[in-house]
C-alpha cells in the first residue's frame, strides 16, 4: 500500500477503502452522523418547543399548531410572568445564594487545600485523616437535617451557602492543583518576607485562576440548580429560591400564592405559556453563557477523574 | 528571620531538637497561618459531617427534637425491628433494586456507546456540535427538566399526546400510570447524563496510541475490527473503575428525581428507600425510624462498594484502592 494512501486513512476524513473520489464519506460513516444528528436533535428539541410555546399566542398553543416555531408571536406569558413580586424575588435570592455560596466554597476550600499542598505543614496529616473519613461514612439525611435544626440554621441563607462549601473531594482537587505550581514561587516570597496568607493570596490563588473558574462554575450550577436543601429547609416563601417557586408551578401545579395564583384559579387564561415561560426564564442565563462555559465544564470533569 | 521551606523540614527532623514537645510548640508557632487557614474548613466539616455522624445515636432513641438524645426514651433495637415490620419496606426495596438493576444495564453503557460513536467522526465541527449538544441537558436542573417532560407527556396538552390522538393512539397519561415510571426515570437519567458520562470515555478514547491503529490498518483491520479490539480494550480501565462506582451505587437511586417525578398513584412502582425515608423522616416526623434506614442503606451500601472493588482487583485487575 502506498505511504501517501497510508496517511491519509489513519489521518484523513473517514474511511478510504473505497478508492472513489467522490465517496469520501462511506455508507458507514453516514450511519454514525444520521445517529448522531438524532441524539442531538432529540437533546435540542425540549428547549426548543418549550421556548416557541412561551412566545406563541395561547390559541395557537391549545389547538398543538406549535411544534418547531412560534406561532402567532406574543409576549404576553413573560409580561404576567415577570410581573409578579414574588417570582422576581425569588429570582434575586438565587442569584445572592449561588454568589455568595459560591464565594465561600472558593474561599474555604482554597484556605484548607493550600496548607495541605505543603510539606512540612505539622496538621497535615491529621487534616487529610479529618477530612478523608468524611469520604466513607457520613450520618444520612435524618442525623444531617437534626443537627441542621440543632444549630437554628432552618429558615436562614446559611444553610444554603454554608454546610457545601467545603468538601472532601474537592479540597483533594484543589490540593493537587496547587501541588504542581513551582516550589520556587512560594520560595522566593518566602524569602521577600511575605507569610503564608500573602503568599496564598497574591501568589497561589492568582496562577490558579483555571481551577477557580472550574470549581466556581460547578458550584454556581449546583447551587443554581438546586430544590432541595430549600425545600427541606426554608419554610419562608420570602426566602425561597427560584428553583422552589418552579416545582410548584411546573410539578405541583399551584402556583402557590402568586399572583398568577389568581389567573389559574379564575381559569382566565390557560397557564401553559406562562409554564413554558417559566422554564425559558430559569434556564436562560444558563443558556447565554453555556457556550463560552462548556470548555470548563468538560475540563473540570477530567480534573476530578485523573486525580481519583 | 527568613523562613524558607527547605529550614522548615530541617528544623522539623533534626536530631539537633531534642526536646519533643519544644518541637511542638515551635513547629505551631512557625505553621501559625497555615492553622490558621484550616480552621474554617475543619470547623465546617466538623459541624456538617461528624455533627450528623455523632447524630446517628437517635436511631436507638425515641427521638424528640426539644429533649435532644440523652433526654429522649432509649429504646435499644426497637426501630431496626420494626423496619423489618413494615408492610412498605419490601415495595421500597424492590424497586430500588429495580431502578437500580435498570440503570445498569440501560444508563451505564450509553455514554460509552456514544463516546464510541463520537470518535469515529473526523468532522470537528460536527463532533464539537453533538458534544455541546449531549452535554447540555446535564446542566438543566432536575425541576426543570422533569418540568418539561411533565408538559410535553401531560395527557390534555402535552404534544406527544397529541401525536399520539393523531394517529389513533389512545391518550397515556404518563406521570400518572404506574407501568411508565421506570421507562420515565431510565430514559430521562439517559437523555440527562449520556453527553456529560462520555467526556471521560472520549479522554480515555484519545488517550490511545496512533500507531496502533496505524499497524492494524497495516494489518488490513478494518472500521469494525478496529473499534472491536483496539478503542474497546483501550478504555476497559476505565470502564472497569466506573462499573465499580456504578455497581455500589446500585441503591443510590436519584431520589430527589423521584421525588419531582411521583405521585400516589405512582408509588407502587416509584417509591424508593430515599424517598421513604424522606417522608416518614422529614414529612411525618418519624426522625428515629427514617435515620435507622438510611444508617441500614449506607451499611449495605458500604459493604457493596467493598464487594465490587474486591470483584474488580480479582477479575480485571484494576480497584479503586
Amino acid at each position: 500500500m502506498p505511504a501517501k494512501k497510508l496517511v491519509k486513512q489513519v489521518y484523513g476524513k473517514g474511511d478510504y477503502m473505497n478508492t472513489n473520489k467522490l465517496k469520501k464519506i462511506g455508507s458507514a460513516d453516514l450511519i454514525i452522523y444520521f445517529i448522531l444528528l438524532l441524539i442531538s436533535f432529540i437533546m435540542l428539541y425540549p428547549v426548543l418547543y418549550m421556548f416557541s410555546v412561551s412566545l406563541s399566542d395561547i390559541n395557537a398553543v391549545v389547538r398543538n399548531e406549535v411544534k418547531f416555531y412560534p406561532v402567532g408571536f406574543s409576549l404576553e406569558a413573560y409580561r404576567m410572568f415577570l410581573k409578579d413580586a414574588r417570582i422576581l424575588k425569588s429570582y434575586y435570592n438565587t442569584i445572592v445564594y449561588s454568589i455568595l455560596g459560591t464565594f465561600f466554597s472558593l474561599s474555604f476550600t482554597s484556605l484548607m487545600a493550600y496548607p495541605l499542598s505543603i510539606r512540612s505543614f505539622c496538621m497535615k496529616k491529621f487534616n487529610t485523616v479529618f477530612l478523608t473519613i468524611t469520604m466513607f461514612i457520613g450520618g444520612g439525611l435524618i442525623p444531617y437535617y437534626m443537627t441542621i435544626r440543632n444549630l437554628g440554621m432552618v429558615d436562614t441563607i446559611w444553610v444554603i451557602v454554608i454546610p457545601g462549601s467545603v468538601g472532601a473531594w474537592n479540597v483533594i482537587i484543589y490540593k493537587t492543583f496547587f501541588l504542581g505550581i513551582p516550589d520556587s514561587l512560594r520560595e522566593s516570597a518566602y524569602i521577600d518576607g511575605a507569610n503564608d496568607i500573602l503568599i496564598l493570596f497574591r501568589i497561589i490563588l492568582p496562577v490558579s485562576k483555571a481551577l477557580l473558574a472550574t470549581m466556581g462554575l460547578f458550584s454556581i450550577v449546583g447551587i443554581w440548580n438546586d430544590f432541595f436543601t430549600a425545600l427541606i429547609f426554608i419554610n419562608t416563601n420570602s426566602k425561597q429560591p427560584l428553583q422552589i417557586l418552579l416545582r410548584s408551578i411546573l410539578i405541583l401545579n399551584t402556583f402557590s400564592n402568586t399572583e398568577l395564583d389568581k389567573i389559574n384559579k379564575a381559569k382566565e387564561v390557560n397557564t401553559q405559556t406562562v409554564k413554558a415561560a417559566a422554564i425559558v426564564v430559569a434556564v436562560l442565563p444558563l443558556m447565554i453563557i453555556y457556550p463560552f462555559l462548556q470548555k470548563y465544564f468538560a475540563k473540570g470533569i477530567l480534573i476530578g477523574s485523573i486525580k481519583g | 528571620m527568613i523562613n524558607l521551606p527547605s529550614e522548615r523540614i530541617e528544623l522539623s527532623y533534626t536530631k539537633k531538637i531534642v526536646n519533643y514537645k519544644y518541637a511542638a510548640i515551635k513547629a505551631i508557632k512557625r505553621d501559625k497561618y497555615l492553622i490558621l487557614m484550616s480552621i474554617p474548613g475543619l470547623l465546617i466539616t466538623f459541624l456538617f459531617k461528624y455533627l450528623p455522624i455523632y447524630g446517628l445515636l437517635m436511631v436507638f432513641t425515641r427521638y424528640n427534637p426539644a429533649k435532644g438524645i440523652w433526654g429522649s426514651e432509649w429504646v435499644g433495637f426497637y426501630y431496626f425491628e420494626s423496619i423489618f415490620k413494615d408492610p412498605y419496606i419490601i415495595r421500597c426495596v424492590k424497586n430500588t433494586l429495580l431502578l437500580g438493576i435498570y440503570s445498569l444495564v440501560w444508563s451505564f453503557p450509553a455514554p460509552i456507546v456514544l463516546a464510541l460513536l463520537l470518535n469515529e467522526v473526523k468532522t470537528i465541527w460536527f463532533k464539537k456540535m453533538v458534544q455541546t449538544l449531549t452535554y447540555l441537558p446535564h446542566f438543566i436542573s432536575a425541576v426543570i427538566f422533569i418540568g418539561f417532560l411533565r408538559q410535553i407527556l401531560s395527557p390534555s396538552t402535552g404534544l406527544i399526546n397529541f401525536l399520539l390522538s393523531q394517529m389513533g393512539i389512545d391518550k397515556i397519561n404518563f406521570f400518572g400510570r404506574q407501568e411508565w415510571f421506570r421507562t420515565l426515570y431510565i430514559g430521562s437519567g439517559i437523555l440527562q447524563g449520556v453527553g456529560f458520562g462520555a467526556i471521560i470515555y472520549l479522554a480515555a478514547l484519545s488517550n490511545i496510541d496512533v500507531s496502533i491503529y496505524e499497524a492494524a490498518i497495516i494489518d488490513g483491520a478494518n472500521r469494525w475490527q478496529r473499534i472491536i479490539y483496539i478503542n474497546i480494550p483501550g478504555i476497559m480501565p476505565t470502564v472497569s473503575i466506573l462499573l465499580i462506582f456504578a455497581l455500589a451505587g446500585i441503591l443510590g437511586n436519584d431520589s430527589l428525581k423521584i421525588l419531582l417525578m411521583y405521585s400516589p398513584q405512582t408509588y407502587e412502582t416509584a417509591d424508593v428507600l430515599g424517598t421513604y425515608i424522606y417522608r416518614m423522616g422529614i414529612e411525618n416526623n418519624n426522625f428515629s425510624f427514617g435515620a435507622a434506614l438510611g444508617l441500614m442503606l449506607s451499611i449495605v451500601s458500604f459493604i457493596l462498594i467493598v464487594v465490587s472493588n474486591y470483584a474488580s482487583k480479582k477479575i480485571s485487575e484494576t480497584s479503586l484502592w
